[in-house]
C-alpha cells in the first residue's frame, strides 16, 4: 500500500517531500524518545503535514482534491509506521532491559522456615500408622495410676522387684498410686471395658525410677494388644515381622527368644537382623548380627481372668517397645539422654 | 550365673563349640550376656607351655642364698634347669612348670629364658597364686605324687575355661546351679545328661547323730524343710587346688576346705549349705524359730545385725548363731581349731528370705537362691554330696543318722495337657512324638490318659503350673525359629485413628509448618515454679502431684502447667547459643483430684517463641516473637481444627499485664496467649523477649466446626469497601468491629482490620483504623445503592456508640 501511495503521492510535490522525510525520520528513530521527537515534528500540530492538511481551502484548486485525498491517507500511513516502529522499539527495549536484570540465582531463596517434630514423635507416628493400617486402633490411657492396672492385673507378683520404691516411682501419701512403668495398664482397661475382639495399640510416657547413660526416668513406649479368636504364635510372629520390615526395611528378619514375662506365656524377646551390618555381625550388634527391638508373647491365662475373659475361647497376643531404642536403631543415635536434652541442634536434624 | 564350661563337661558334653552352645541357649530362653576366659589364656598353644615337673635335685644356687638350682623332669626324656625362689619343696616333689613363651593370667609379657644371678633359668616352677588360684601363696604348688609328669597341667586342673555368663531370669531357679544348667543344656541339645553326683559317704561309728545334737522347727511356713548331718574328726585346712580352681572360676574366693565344699555344692546342685562348728553351738542344740525381739547377731562379716520377730533365725541354747538362709553368726563359725561340724541343708521361705535381706540390706549367694525359692527335694541330696567330699578332704568322719525335719513331704502336681491345645496356641503342629522327648528331657513325667497327656512336674520347676506352661516348655524347646510367620485374620475390627487423635496430629503439623519445633520434656519438674511464675499463693495450680520417692528434687512434683518446662527448654537452648528458639510441646498437666486415686490429667498444647519465624538470610532481617505473633499461632493452631475462639484481657501473673490474653473457646476458658512478665523471664536466666500460649486440646477440640457445610461464594459476586473510622487509643478493635457487624447485618460478611494509624493528623488520643468490608447476598449481585444504605448505618453505628468519626 505503502508503494501505492509513494506513486500516488507523486501528484504533488510538497505533500510526497513530507511523507518521504516522515517515513525516514520514523524509520531511523534509535529510541521512544527519537520516535516521539519525529512522532510530534511530522504528526504535531505544528508539523508540516498538518500545515498543509489545514490549509487545503486556501490551496489552489486543482491541488485541493489530490492534497484532501492523498494527506489523510499519508497521516494514517505515517500513524500505522510510527506504531510498528514504537512496536519494533519497545521490544529491543524490553530485551535489553530483562538482559541488564541477571540475578545472583546462587544466593538462597526466600526462607519459608519450617520447624520440626520431635523424633519420637515422628517415629511414634510411624509406629502408630503402620498398626493403624492392619487395622488396630490406638487406645490410651492414665499416666498416674494405680498398682492394680499396672501390676496386679497384669499377673506381676507380690514381692515383684518393680513394685518396690526403688524400681518406680510412687505418689506421696498414696502407697497404691504411681507413675505407669508400661503402657500395659491400658490393655487392662480396654479389656474391661469392651469384649474381644480386641486390636489396639498403647503409645506412650511411661516412667522408671532409673537415669544413667542409657535410661531415662521417663520414655515412651507402644504396646499392642490382639485377643480374637484363633490367635496363635504365628500371628505375633508375622505382624511383627511385618513390623520389622516396615520400619527397618523389606530386607530384614526376625527371630523370637523365649524369655520370661508376668503377663505373657509363653514370652519372647524379638530380635532383628542388624541393619548396621545386614547380619554379618558389627560392633551395634555385638558382633551377633541381632539387635533387639522388643518384648512380646502370648496373653497370659491369668490377665484374661483379671478382666473376665474366656482362656478357652480367645487367646491373644502382646507386644511392647521402646520408642526411643526404635528410633535409635534406625537413625544410628547412641546416647539415649539426646531425646531429653531438647536442644535445636539435635531436634531439628530430624 | 558364671558357668565354667570343663565344670559343665562334667555332666553334660554336647560336642558344641562355646559359642554354638550359647546360641542354643540364646534361642530357647537362657540369655548368654557374654562368655568370658577364667585362668589360663588359651589362644596361640599358651596350654602346652604349662607342664607337670618333678624336681629331680635342689641345690642352693652359687651366688644367692635364697634361691635354689633345679634340675627338673618334664617327661619324655627332657629335663630343664630352673632356678626357683620358693622354698617349701623338695627333690621329688612334682610342680606346675611354666615354660618359656608362657602367658601366666594377668601378666602383659610371656614368661623368658633368662639368666638370674648368672645361671640360666629354663621356665618358672608356678605358686597357686602366679596361676590365679589364690591371692597369695607361700611358695609353688606341690602337685599330688599321682600326677603325671610331662602331661599339660590343664589336663589334670581345670585352670583355663571359657566361661558361660547366663542371666537367668526369675522363674528358672533351678538354673542356678552346673547341675541344673546342665540339665537344660541336655534338653535343648539333645545330649546326653549325667546322674547327679549325690553319691553318699559311708557312715562310721557307734554314736548317732541324734544323741549329740537336737533340733527343732518351730515355724513350719518360714522352714518347710531343715536337714543336716554331722561330721566328726575334720582337720581344716586348705582346699585342694581342682576345688580352689572351682570355687576361684565360679567367683568365689577359696576360704577353706569346709567353707569350700560348702559352696562348691551350692554351685553345682543350687542348694546353700552353712557349716556350723558343733563344739561352739551352746547347749548342742538349735531351734529354727523367728527372733525376739531385740535379738542381735553378729554375723560373719563382722557385723553385728539387730533382729526383728519377723526374721527366721537359727538359734542354739544362747540365742541366734545364723539368719536363716543369708548368713551365719561369727560364734559358730568354723575355724582352723573345729574339729566337729554340723552341716545344714534347709529350704526357707523365699518372700521371708528376702524380705529380711532387705530389712537387713545384707545379701548373699545363700539369700539370692533361696529368694527365687528353692526346690524342697534338693537338702538331702545337698548333704549326700557335702558328706562325701567331707570324707574324702577333710579326713572327717560321717556320724551315722541324719535329720530331715519336713512338715509335708513334695508331692508333685501333675497338669493337663490337651490335644490341639499346643497347636492353638503356637500356630505349628507339634508330633505328640516329639512333645513327648522334649517334656521327658526336661525332666517331665509324660503319661497318656483318655487322649490326653498327664504331665508331672518335677520339683525344681515349681514355674511351671498350668496347661500353658507346659505349652511355653515346648515351644521353646522345639524351636520358636520353626513358627511360621501369618498374620491374624478375619479381624471384624475398624482401626485407625479416632478425630481426637487426627486433630492433635493436625494441630502438630500447623505448628511446625509455621516455624515451630516440638520438644518433649518430663512431666516431673522442680517445686519451685510457682514462685518463679509468681503465682498468688493460692492458686490452684500450686496444689500437685508429688512423688513418694523422686530421684531428685528437680524432678519431684508432676506439672501442672507446661510453661515451665517450656522455659527451662528455651532457657538451656538459648545459653548454647541456638538461634530462633521457637517450640511447642504436646503433653499433660497433672492435678490432683479430691477424693480420687488417679488425679486430673489434661492434654495441653503449649508454645514458647522467641525468635524470628522468617528465617534469616541475605533478604530478611529476622526480628523477635511479641504478643501478635503468639496469638497468630494461637489463630494457626484454632484454623488447623477449624475452631474458634474469643480472647479476653488476662490478669496471670507470669505474664506482661498488657500483652496477654486469655483464650476463650465455646464459652469456656481454653488457655492464655501472651509476653512472658520479665521478672518471670529473669527467674529463668533468659535474656530475651518470649511469648507463650498454653491450650487446653478437650476446649480446643470442643470448638471445631466438625462436618463444612458447602456455601456459595460465586453466583453472586461480593462488594468491597474500606473504611477508616477515628477513635480513642484505647477503644479495642474488637468493638468497632463489633459495631460494625451489628450495623451492616444482614448484607455485611466479614470485617478486616488492615491498618491502625497514630500520628499528628489523627490528634492526640485518636488513632485511625482502617478496615475492609465485604459485602454479599446469597439471593442476588448487590447494587450500588445496597451497599451504600449498609455503609450508611454503619457509620451512624459508630458515629452513635463510639463516638467514631470517618477519616477525612
Ligand atoms: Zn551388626
Amino acid at each position: 500500500m505503502n508503494d501505492d501511495l509513494k506513486e500516488q503521492l507523486k501528484a504533488h510535490a510538497g505533500l510526497a517531500a513530507l511523507y518521504e522525510q516522515a517515513v525516514a525520520e520514523i524509520g531511523q528513530a534509535a529510541t521512544s524518545a527519537e520516535l516521539e521527537e519525529a512522532r510530534v515534528r511530522h504528526l504535531g500540530r505544528k508539523s508540516g503535514l498538518s500545515q498543509l492538511l489545514r490549509s487545503i481551502p486556501e490551496l489552489p484548486a486543482e491541488e485541493r482534491p489530490v492534497v484532501g485525498k492523498y494527506g489523510n491517507r499519508a497521516r494514517t500511513a505515517l500513524e500505522q509506521a510510527l506504531a510498528a516502529r514504537k512496536h519494533e522499539l519497545e521490544a529491543g527495549e524490553l530485551t535489553r532491559r530483562l538482559a541488564a536484570e541477571q540475578a545472583d540465582i546462587t544466593l538462597p531463596g526466600e526462607p519459608f522456615p519450617r520447624g520440626h517434630l520431635h523424633l519420637i514423635t515422628q517415629t511414634q507416628w510411624e509406629i502408630e500408622d503402620f498398626f493403624a493400617g492392619l487395622g488396630y486402633r490406638i487406645a490410651e490411657g492414665p499416666e498416674v495410676e494405680t498398682s492394680y492396672y499396672n501390676f496386679t492385673a497384669l499377673n506381676t507378683p507380690e514381692g515383684h522387684p518393680a513394685r518396690s520404691l526403688h524400681d518406680t516411682f510412687f505418689i506421696q501419701d498414696k502407697p497404691d498410686v504411681l507413675l505407669r512403668t508400661h503402657t500395659s495398664p491400658v490393655q487392662i482397661r480396654v479389656m474391661e471395658k469392651e469384649d474381644p475382639p480386641v486390636y489396639v495399640i498403647i503409645p506412650g510416657r511411661v516412667y522408671r525410677r532409673d537415669s544413667d547413660a542409657t535410661h531415662t526416668p521417663m520414655f515412651h513406649q507402644v504396646e499392642g494388644l490382639a485377643v480374637d479368636e484363633h490367635i496363635t504364635m504365628a500371628d505375633l510372629k508375622g505382624t511383627l515381622e511385618a513390623f520389622a520390615k516396615h520400619m527397618f526395611g523389606a530386607g530384614r528378619e526376625i527371630r523370637l527368644r523365649p524369655h520370661y514375662f508376668p503377663f505373657t506365656e509363653p514370652s519372647v524377646e524379638v530380635d532383628v537382623s542388624c541393619m548396621i551390618c545386614g547380619g554379618a555381625g558389627c560392633r551395634s550388634c555385638k558382633h551377633s548380627g541381632w539387635l533387639e527391638i522388643l518384648g512380646a508373647g502370648m496373653v497370659d491365662p491369668n490377665v484374661f481372668g483379671f478382666v473376665d475373659y474366656e482362656p478357652d475361647e480367645v487367646t491373644g497376643f502382646a507386644f511392647g517397645m521402646g520408642v526411643e531404642r526404635i528410633a535409635m536403631l534406625k537413625h544410628g543415635i547412641t546416647d539415649l539422654r539426646m531425646f531429653y536434652d531438647n536442644d535445636m541442634r539435635f531436634i531439628n536434624q530430624f | 550365673m558364671k558357668v565354667p564350661v570343663s565344670w559343665l563337661k562334667e555332666f553334660v558334653d554336647t560336642g558344641l563349640s562355646a559359642e554354638k552352645l550359647a546360641e542354643r541357649l540364646a534361642l530357647t530362653g537362657t540369655e548368654v550376656e557374654r562368655i568370658s576366659h577364667a585362668g589360663l589364656p588359651a589362644d596361640g598353644g599358651n596350654l602346652d607351655r604349662f607342664v607337670i615337673g618333678q624336681v629331680k635335685s635342689r641345690a642352693p644356687h652359687p651366688d644367692a642364698d635364697r634361691l635354689s638350682l633345679c634340675e627338673v623332669d618334664l617327661g619324655g626324656g627332657r629335663s630343664e634347669q630352673i632356678v626357683c625362689g620358693a622354698k617349701n619343696f623338695q627333690a621329688g616333689d612334682k610342680a606346675a612348670v611354666c615354660l618359656p613363651g608362657g602367658m601366666l593370667p594377668g601378666r602383659p609379657e610371656p614368661l623368658r629364658a633368662a639368666k638370674i644371678r648368672g645361671v640360666e633359668s629354663h621356665g618358672m616352677m608356678c605358686s597357686e597364686a602366679e596361676l590365679g588360684l589364690s591371692g597369695e601363696s607361700a611358695g609353688i604348688m606341690i602337685l599330688p605324687e599321682d600326677a603325671p609328669v610331662g602331661a599339660r597341667l590343664v589336663d589334670h586342673l581345670p585352670l583355663s575355661d571359657d566361661v558361660l555368663e547366663l542371666e537367668i531370669t526369675p522363674n528358672r531357679p533351678d538354673c542356678l546351679s552346673m547341675y541344673g544348667v546342665a540339665r537344660e543344656v541336655a534338653a535343648v541339645t539333645g545330649a546326653p545328661l549325667a546322674p547327679e553326683p549325690v553319691a553318699d559317704a559311708a557312715p562310721r561309728g557307734d554314736d548317732t547323730i541324734g544323741e549329740l545334737v537336737s533340733v527343732s522347727v518351730a515355724d513350719e511356713r518360714l522352714c518347710p524343710r531343715y536337714g543336716a548331718r554331722l561330721i566328726a574328726g575334720v582337720s581344716v585346712a586348705e582346699s585342694p587346688a581342682w576345688l580352689k580352681a572351682r570355687i576361684t572360676a565360679a567367683g568365689m574366693r577359696p576360704v577353706n576346705n569346709v567353707v569350700d565344699i560348702t559352696n562348691y555344692v551350692m554351685w553345682t546342685l543350687g542348694q546353700p549349705m552353712h557349716a556350723f562348728d558343733l563344739a561352739r553351738i551352746a547347749g548342742r542344740q538349735l531351734a529354727v524359730r523367728r527372733a525376739a525381739r531385740g535379738e542381735k547377731i553378729i554375723t560373719i562379716d563382722g557385723s553385728e545385725r539387730r533382729l526383728t520377730p519377723d526374721m527366721l533365725v537359727i538359734a542354739d541354747a544362747e540365742g541366734p548363731v545364723a539368719i536363716a538362709g543369708i548368713m551365719g553368726g561369727e560364734a559358730s563359725e568354723v575355724s582352723a581349731a573345729t574339729t566337729d561340724i554340723l552341716l545344714e541343708a534347709a529350704n526357707f521361705n523365699g518372700r521371708s528370705v528376702m524380705e529380711t535381706s532387705m530389712a537387713l540390706g545384707l545379701r548373699s549367694e545363700s539369700s539370692t537362691r533361696f529368694e527365687k525359692g528353692l526346690d524342697q527335694e534338693l537338702a538331702p541330696k545337698a548333704l549326700a554330696m557335702a558328706a562325701r567330699l567331707m570324707v574324702e578332704i577333710t579326713g572327717g568322719r560321717l556320724v551315722p543318722g541324719e535329720i530331715d525335719i519336713q512338715a509335708r513331704p513334695f508331692m508333685p502336681a501333675a497338669v493337663r495337657l490337651r490335644p490341639g491345645r499346643v497347636e492353638a496356641l503356637l500356630g505349628i503342629r507339634v508330633p505328640d512324638e516329639e512333645i513327648k522327648s522334649i517334656l521327658t528331657r526336661l525332666g517331665f513325667g509324660v503319661r497318656e490318659k483318655e487322649g490326653e497327656l498327664l504331665v508331672t512336674i518335677p520339683s525344681y520347676r515349681a514355674d511351671v503350673e498350668r496347661e500353658v506352661d507346659v505349652i511355653e516348655e515346648i515351644a521353646r524347646v522345639f524351636g520358636l525359629g520353626l513358627i511360621p510367620p501369618t498374620l491374624p485374620s478375619d479381624m471384624r475390627v475398624l482401626g485407625g485413628l479416632s478425630p481426637e487423635q487426627q486433630a492433635r496430629r493436625s494441630v502438630a503439623r500447623a505448628l511446625v509448618e509455621r516455624g515451630l519445633t516440638e520438644v518433649i520434656s518430663y512431666s516431673f519438674i522442680a517445686p519451685d515454679f510457682g514462685d518463679r511464675l509468681r503465682l498468688d499463693a493460692d492458686d490452684g495450680r500450686r496444689e500437685v502431684v508429688a512423688l513418694a520417692n523422686p530421684l531428685s528434687v528437680e524432678q519431684s512434683v508432676m506439672r501442672t502447667m507446661m510453661l515451665p518446662s517450656l522455659l527451662t527448654t528455651l532457657a538451656a537452648n538459648l545459653s548454647l547459643q541456638n538461634q530462633d528458639v521457637n517450640i511447642f510441646e504436646l503433653g499433660r498437666i497433672y492435678r490432683p483430684a479430691a477424693g480420687e486415686d488417679l488425679c486430673d490429667e489434661r492434654r495441653l498444647i503449649a508454645g514458647c517463641l522467641s525468635g524470628s519465624l522468617q528465617g534469616h538470610s541475605w533478604m530478611t532481617g529476622g526480628g523477635t516473637a511479641g504478643f501478635f505473633t503468639g496469638k497468630g499461632m494461637v489463630e494457626a493452631i484454632f484454623a488447623s481444627i477449624a475452631g474458634d475462639f474469643t480472647v479476653e484481657r488476662a490478669s496471670e501473673p507470669f505474664l506482661h499485664p498488657g500483652k496477654s490474653a486469655a483464650i476463650v473457646a465455646g464459652g469456656r476458658q481454653a488457655g492464655y496467649v501472651g509476653e512472658v512478665h520479665p521478672l518471670v523471664l529473669e527467674a529463668f536466666d533468659i535474656d530475651t523477649p518470649v511469648v507463650a500460649f498454653e491450650i487446653l486440646e478437650q476446649e480446643l477440640l470442643a470448638s471445631g466446626a466438625g462436618i463444612i457445610v458447602f456455601e456459595d461464594l460465586i453466583t453472586y459476586p461480593a462488594s468491597f469497601q474500606d473504611l477508616a473510622v477515628v477513635v480513642e487509643v484505647d477503644r479495642p478493635a474488637d468493638e468497632i468491629i463489633g459495631v460494625i457487624s451489628d450495623a451492616g447485618a444482614p448484607l455485611l460478611k466479614s470485617v478486616r482490620v488492615f491498618d491502625i494509624f497514630t500520628g499528628e493528623q489523627i490528634g492526640a488520643g485518636k488513632k485511625s483504623v482502617a478496615l475492609s468490608l465485604e459485602f454479599r447476598s446469597p439471593e442476588r449481585t448487590l447494587t450500588d445503592e445496597d451497599v451504600a444504605a449498609a455503609r450508611a448505618s454503619i457509620v451512624t453505628a459508630l458515629a452513635e456508640k463510639l463516638g467514631a468519626s470517618l477519616r477525612a
